[in-house]
């Protein structure tokens, strides 16, 4: 999160305080791709993402009163954002393991920018528990550290630790068997 | 960050949120109360729902007879003591003229009696 996003939370908040109805459009502006992609990575679901995001910031509007500041407004949001992840995957029906036959062969070259590479992650992270995935998309999509996410997921530190270590040692373990076997 | 974990986060980069997605969210508060709003305003504006507006208005219309039932025979009551008191002063005077007429009368025959004969 940029200094500068953080200070137009600041403002927006001002406004809000002062009366000004355009300050939770701004809001949500500033906000909808952070919240919007935490829950696409959990769900791997654009539908049920939006879905999920929409009702985000349904409960933000209810509860501005008592953000008190932007700092405190990003830490909600993603934390929110988590847990009705959460609850969103716990909902479904066991989902059967993510399998990355119908993903294409990922290009041989440049793989970092490959979408089809992106998207057999993407499936991937999709397919770890709940709390593994929290971990994870704290971790890599927002680049937290880790007792940023401890305190976000309101857990300890070691055990967000273990959980990240894990959950990669899954995925290198599957993506590395999708890589030979593409590569075969 | 080693080369697998660069992909990971490669692959998990924010996505923009789907075209209108602030706009739908925006049409969803607009049915909400305002931020920060108190606690009864929100059961006020529950209970604004349009059955039980209906119902409400129902009640104040019931009450309203009620009292106005109540009313009308508290006048009516009013109205029978107001006649039996008036009845019973008008009884009342009529017996306290009955007694001063044979007091009155006494008077007169006292009065005109030969004053000899009294004694």
């Amino acid at each position: 999160m940029t200094t500068a996003t953080l200070q137009q939370g600041e403002e927006a908040l001002a406004r809000f305080i002062r009366g000004d109805a355009t300050a939770f459009a701004d809001i949500v502006q500033e906000h909808q791709s952070m919240v919007f992609s935490i829950a696409f990575h959990f769900l791997h679901d654009r539908g049920r993402a939006e879905e999920v995001a929409q009702d985000v910031f349904l409960r933000l509007y209810r509860h501005l009163a008592s953000i008190k500041s932007g700092d405190h407004l990003v830490f909600w949001l993603r934390k929110v954002t988590c847990r009705r992840s959460i609850d969103e995957v716990r909902k479904l029906p066991k989902a059967p393991p993510a399998s990355l036959e119908d993903v294409a062969a990922p290009a041989a070259e440049s793989r970092d920018l490959d979408p089809l590479l992106s998207r057999g992650l993407q499936r991937l992270v999709a397919s770890l528990s709940e709390d593994a995935r929290a971990v994870v998309v704290l971790r890599y999509q927002e680049e937290l550290d880790l007792a940023d996410i401890a305190e976000i997921l309101d857990i300890p530190v070691n055990t967000v630790k273990s959980r990240l270590q894990r959950s990669l040692e899954i995925l290198r373990e599957k993506f590395h068997r999708w890589a030979g076997d593409v590569e075969r | 960050m080693n080369p697998f974990e660069e992909k990971l986060r490669n692959a998990l980069r924010r996505e923009a949120a789907p075209e209108g997605f602030a706009e739908r969210v925006l049409a969803r508060t607009r049915g909400l109360p305002p931020p920060g709003a108190k606690a009864w305003w929100r059961f006020g504006t529950h209970l604004a729902g349009p059955t039980v507006r209906w119902a409400l208005a129902a009640v104040a219309v019931c009450l309203a007879i009620a009292a106005g039932v109540v009313h009308r025979e508290r006048q009516e009551r009013l109205r029978r003591e107001g006649e039996m008191a008036r009845v019973q002063v008008r009884q009342a005077l009529r017996i306290a003229s009955a007694k001063l007429n044979v007091a009155r009368k006494k008077v007169q025959e006292i009065s005109q009696e030969p004053t000899g004969s009294r004694l």
